[in-house]
């Protein structure tokens, strides 16, 4: 019926076109370190997140300091803290498996504000919950929402931190290609379209594959 | 009750655009989930929503190169004005910015394609100065720090999702008594006969005073002829058979009822159609002053990129140069919104002139498709007020 087509094309151009979905505001450079414990479990991540400029001088507009334009470790705790709390309602935008199951992580410790060379770097470890010994560990650090835009870094993106001799590491970039495309179609359905997890296009897979 | 069945037909005519409209909803976003980006820098073919992400990134990402140029060379600002420009076009295809709500709140008053423009304008612009304010206020007057502008955000976002739930809730009410009331025998109408009344006193709705004035005089010749019991006298005011139906309502003739139905049923179907406002009608005063309850809800909440460009250039000593930015992209976003609007107030015209020539159903579809347009502006204000409904994130972090 043609009512019809023209009303079904009129209705998918305005809510297709709000499931345009997110777009990025914040842009972070990544790198992440794998924590290994002596028996070969991995205890956790720690990550360095450098925010993009436009960013970092809205995190930091009002901030007191001594000497403008100089930002301490001890000036930056109070917004450190806000971000490391503030971290758990988006799941810390870190997503690990082991051997294909997901591991639970807890409140990040260690965390800290850096301002160096105009750049603004939040330093933080996440524990998981239970230390886990896996011989193919997945992390993924993306923001499902896709309002912060996560890039490894170019240089030394992921380190292994006393792992066992003999894991290997892999990374793959949101910018390799659409690996992560066939999973995620139906559980992007599933999970009630574009906006839930829309950012999982955008993610960063590190893998690690131990004897 | 033969009525039954000329009524029962347009009535799953409606349910069935309804349902459409919630598979087109779920079909574009499983469509626009789909793979193609694997790279946002270069999108493969079909990847529009890629293309439109790498696009406003790279705008984006200019805005600050632009702000820091023009302290230096005066000239740069052309540059940054054009980026924010480029930037509010793309920028505006994503969620918020009030395109859902601007469209629906057009297909369901009958707005014309003009208005759709003015009032995407007006919303883009109001947007902008809203930025402007809670950066201005914030922190150039108090140097507030990133944390309490943002509770200010928030704040203001809770108000204007508030602020569109109750405008769909408005909407709803009075395109859903329109709606029955076209569709509805007299019986069942009984229960909706506040329905009007209520919506004339919450005021505002230029289309309902009009009914009210109508109603008044036909009262009285209607309860003349309910008194007469005179079937001949209900074929002689046919052409108000709308308001027979909220007349005998009220009386509680109950008993005459059965006469009504048909004549009065027959009549919904003719010329239901000419109970409505007219377009004309709406374009007066009052329905101007209606616009602007929507540019307001809508436009309330300022984008969390303005906000961010704000600050960066208030930190450059630039905060004009980000003022001019930010009002320049909410025009960028108003030439998106408005495109969408006037998408949509064409489709429904087209939709009209399909369904004028089909009998009776013509009217009921599009009383039906006000309703639903009415429907999916409280949807969308009560998602995003509740969370259901992902809207851009604010920049609490």
């Amino acid at each position: 019926m043609a009512v019809f087509r023209v009303v079904l094309a009129a209705l998918t151009l305005v809510l297709g076109a709000s499931a345009a979905s997110a777009h990025p505001h914040v842009w972070v450079t990544a790198t992440s370190e794998l924590l290994y414990a002596a028996d070969g479990t991995v205890t956790g991540v720690r990550h360095a997140w450098t925010f993009d400029d436009m960013f970092a001088t809205y995190a930091l507009q009002g901030l007191e300091t001594k000497q403008k334009g100089v930002y301490t470790r001890e000036e930056l705790a109070p917004l450190a803290q806000t971000n490391a709390e503030s971290l758990k309602e988006y799941a810390y935008f870190t997503f690990i498996k082991a051997d294909g199951r997901k591991q639970k992580l807890v409140d990040p410790v260690d965390y800290y504000l850096e301002y160096k060379d105009t750049k603004l770097t939040l330093h933080f470890t996440l524990p998981l919950k239970a230390p886990v010994k896996s011989s193919q560990l997945q992390v993924e650090v993306y923001d499902p929402s896709y309002f912060i835009d996560f890039q490894m870094a170019e240089k030394d993106p992921v380190k292994l931190v006393s792992a066992p001799a003999g894991c290997k590491l892999g990374l793959v970039r949101p910018s390799d290609g659409g690996t992560v495309a066939q999973t995620m179609n139906e559980q992007t359905f599933l999970s009630g379209g574009a906006n839930a997890n829309f950012g999982m296009n955008f993610a960063n897979k590190i893998s690690v594959e131990c004897p | 009750m033969n009525s039954l069945r000329p009524s029962s037909r347009p009535l799953l005519t409606c349910a069935a655009i309804l349902v459409a409209l919630l598979a087109a909803d779920a079909a574009s976003h499983a469509l626009l989930a789909k793979p193609p980006f694997g790279a946002p820098a270069e999108p493969q073919v079909g990847g529009i929503v890629g293309w439109i992400l790498a696009k406003q990134s790279e705008f984006y990402r200019q805005m600050s190169g632009a702000i820091r140029s023009a302290k230096e060379d005066g000239s740069a600002v052309w540059w940054l004005l054009a980026i924010s420009f480029a930037y509010g076009i793309f920028h505006a295809a994503g969620p918020g910015h009030g395109k859902a709500v601007i469209a629906s709140y057009l297909v369901a008053n009958q707005e014309t394609a003009k208005r759709g423009i003015v009032l995407s304008f007006a919303s883009g612009l109001m947007q902008a100065l809203v930025a402007v304010a809670i950066v201005g206020v914030g922190a150039v007057l108090l140097n507030a720090t990133a944390a309490s502008m943002c509770s200010a955000e928030k704040v203001v976002e809770i108000a204007s999702y508030g602020l569109i739930a109750l405008l769909g809730a408005r909407l709803v009410w009075v395109k859903g008594a329109a709606f029955l009331r076209t569709w509805q025998p007299p019986a069942p109408a009984l229960a909706l006969a506040g329905a009007p009344a209520g919506a004339v006193q919450t005021g505002h709705d230029h289309g309902h005073a009009h009914d009210h004035q109508h109603r008044a005089p036909q009262h009285d010749h209607h309860g003349h002829d309910h008194h007469g019991h005179d079937r001949h006298g209900h074929d002689h005011h046919h052409g108000h058979g709308h308001a027979h139906t909220h007349a005998a309502a009220a009386h509680g003739h109950a008993a005459h009822d059965h006469v009504h139905h048909d004549h009065v049923h027959g009549d919904d179907c003719g010329c239901g159609h000419s109970h409505g406002p007219a377009p004309s009608e709406l374009a007066g005063p009052g329905g101007w002053q209606r616009g602007f309850q929507a540019i307001f809800a809508a436009g309330i909440r300022p984008c969390s990129g303005a906000i961010l460009v704000l600050v960066f250039a208030l930190a450059q000593g630039m905060f004009w140069a980000g003022v001019a930015a930010t009002i320049v992209m909410g025009m960028g976003t108003a030439i998106t919104v408005a495109t969408i609007a006037v998408l949509a107030v064409a489709a429904k015209d087209i939709a009209r002139r399909l369904s004028a020539g089909r009998d009776g159903g013509g009217a009921l579809i599009m009383r039906g498709l006000e309703f639903g347009a009415a429907g999916l502006v409280l949807l969308f204000g009560v998602g995003l007020l509740f969370g259901y409904m992902a809207a851009e994130r604010t920049t609490c972090f």
